[in-house]
């Protein structure tokens, strides 16, 4: 963005910085204060609750990592999540070709569907997800999880490909048919490479998505060993007498994933944002 | 959509769609049907189902949590407009072009990186009762704010917590780039007449972005609405008692606690009828800009 005419006055300008760096430090104090709390050992904690550790220890991480089994959620967080990815991709370029360059009699009123669809919440469908997935003998098993995700999710990133596609124009479309080319290889072969950009946003928001979920994963992975490392975490909070510097430690180490995701993509982190809403 | 003639692609959208409608069929359709069917009926979730009528309805109405849940997310629902104002506020700040602002817009991102089970743990440790703004209170000589314990805190902490403090960072990089839509010639005009920052924010930015308006404040309907419940699974499970009930926690506990499937199934219905509205509003929005 280039600069532009400002109708704030040197002197206020200083004023701004101060406001705005008060509102960084308020929303990177909570942060800090876990991360702080993740070094300390259980007795200087209760001393030093806030100031950065005088004698910084690794032993929480150690412990939360093994016997606290994050490093375990971690690695179904790891499996899972890339799995549930693919999915969720193919489901929405796929369905989001078909809604935006294809002609047929019940695009409309499928498409105000699954734009209906889109927003109910997941404890609305619970109880009937988890009865699916029993009934599937999908309880406590990847398959189950990465179902009830893909299908809630789905409808926004397919919602994101239609618009991107819808846009893009039709010519490369009859282009490819004149050619001989079937439907499938024209979304593989041409209108998918092309994508690419809005797919790799949509990647984003699903991996973020995913990565974050918590109450399908509470109802379907029962089982402590299929935990993801985001139920891992929720599950500790409620374990009684756990010592907040073991907690810290563990919600540093499920931050890590997705903070090392924003700096490496923080460009088509932006543009997901705006993706889905409204264009120019 | 232009039209493109009559010509149609036979069954292949059909089959391009056929995963996503199986899915959402199964995954979504068919529950929000079937609760509608549990909310007349007695079961545990598993089981016979026993058709009781109106009953569950009836309970809902005379049970405090159900009103608490509603009375909690007014509550949040309040905390819409202060939303709009602060983000809208920053963001106009930030257009200005000052020193570092993609810093800012970055850093203050970085709460939605986090997703709300980790935010939630995050500030159960923060706001405890010798966590660091108590401990500050306390050094200043002042009272201890109890804010997971007392009720009226508790909820309000969850509201500035997701509607302020987590929303902030994606509305600044949302009404930035509406913003950037803005012709500069309007700004430069509005300096020469002499406008002040209030003035042109007032008469030249919010007007513009209008519609980009009317979407944050439905986005944050569907928030508060539809996706708290991480939040107040890893900050208060709820309490204390039933104080940060929202409908959401109140099916969850109800339905997978205790096992009354059919009495959640109610509160479900509720939920899916204030959702049902925020969603036909949303698409109205949608379809304004696109398709």
């Amino acid at each position: 963005m280039r600069r532009k005419a400002s109708s704030i006055g040197a002197g206020w300008r200083v004023l701004v910085h101060v406001f705005l760096i008060a509102l960084v430090v308020a929303s990177i104090l909570p942060l800090y204060n876990v991360i702080a709390a993740s070094f300390k050992s259980a007795d200087e904690f209760v001393m030093n609750p806030f100031l950065p550790p005088q004698s910084p220890t690794a032993d929480n991480y150690a412990y939360a990592a093994i016997s606290g089994r994050l490093l375990r959620y971690a690695v179904n967080s790891l499996v899972l999540v890339p799995l549930g990815l693919l999915v969720y991709l193919a489901v929405c370029i796929s369905a989001g070709y078909a809604f935006g360059k294809m002609r047929f009699r019940l695009r409309l009123p499928l498409f105000l569907l699954v734009l209906f669809l889109t927003i109910f919440p997941q404890l609305l469908l619970a109880t009937q997800v988890f009865k699916l997935t029993s009934l599937l003998h999908l309880t406590n098993t990847g398959p189950g999880v990465i179902l009830a995700w893909v299908a809630y999710f789905s409808p926004f990133g397919t919602y994101i490909m239609t618009t991107y596609f819808a846009d893009m124009p039709y010519e490369l479309v009859e282009a490819a048919r004149l050619d001989g080319a079937s439907q499938f290889r024209i979304l593989t072969r041409v209108m998918t490479p092309l994508a690419a950009p809005m797919i790799a946003t949509i990647a984003i928001i699903g991996f973020q998505s995913m990565w974050n979920e918590l109450p399908f994963s509470l109802l379907i992975l029962q089982d402590q060993g299929s935990r993801t490392i985001t139920l891992g975490i929720a599950m500790m909070r409620g374990e009684f007498g756990l010592r907040v510097p073991i907690l810290s430690a563990a919600v540093v180490i499920a931050m890590a994933v997705p903070l090392v995701i924003f700096f490496i993509f923080q460009r088509r982190v932006t543009l997901g944002v705006t993706a889905g809403a409204i264009k120019g | 959509m232009r039209n493109r003639g009559l010509e149609r692609d036979g069954i292949a959208p059909y089959v391009f769609l056929a995963p996503l409608l199986v899915l959402l069929v199964a995954f979504i359709l068919y529950p929000v049907i079937m609760n509608l069917v549990a909310s007349f009926t007695e079961w545990k979730g598993y089981g016979p189902m026993k058709w009781i009528g109106l009953a569950n309805y009836r309970s809902m109405l005379a049970d405090q949590a159900f009103w608490t849940s509603i009375q909690n997310t007014a509550i949040l629902v309040c905390y819409i407009p202060l939303s709009v104002a602060v983000t809208v506020f920053v963001s106009a700040l930030l257009r200005e072009g000052l020193r570092g602002w993609q810093v800012y817009r970055a850093v203050l991102y970085i709460p939605n990186l986090l997703g709300l089970v980790i935010i939630g743990v995050v500030f159960s440790i923060y706001l405890r009762d010798d966590g660091p703004i108590n401990l500050t209170l306390r050094w200043a000589g002042g009272p201890t704010l109890r804010f997971l314990i007392s009720p009226w805190l508790a909820i309000n902490s969850i509201a500035i917590i997701k509607v302020i403090w987590i929303h902030l960072g994606f509305g600044l990089i949302y009404f930035l780039a509406a913003m950037n839509g803005i012709d500069p010639g309007v700004y430069e005009a509005a300096i020469i007449d002499g406008a002040g920052f209030f003035q042109t924010l007032w008469r030249v930015t919010v007007p513009s972005i209008r519609f980009a308006i009317e979407f944050w404040v439905v986005f944050n309907f569907i928030e508060v609405f539809a996706r708290m419940f991480s939040l107040i699974y890893t900050l208060t499970q709820g309490g204390p008692g039933y104080a940060t009930f929202t409908l959401e926690y109140g099916i969850f506990i109800q339905g997978f606690a205790k096992f009354r499937v059919g009495y959640s199934s109610a509160w479900a219905m509720v939920l899916f009828l204030f959702c049902a509205v925020i969603s036909v509003v949303q698409i109205r929005l949608m379809r304004r800009s696109s398709v």
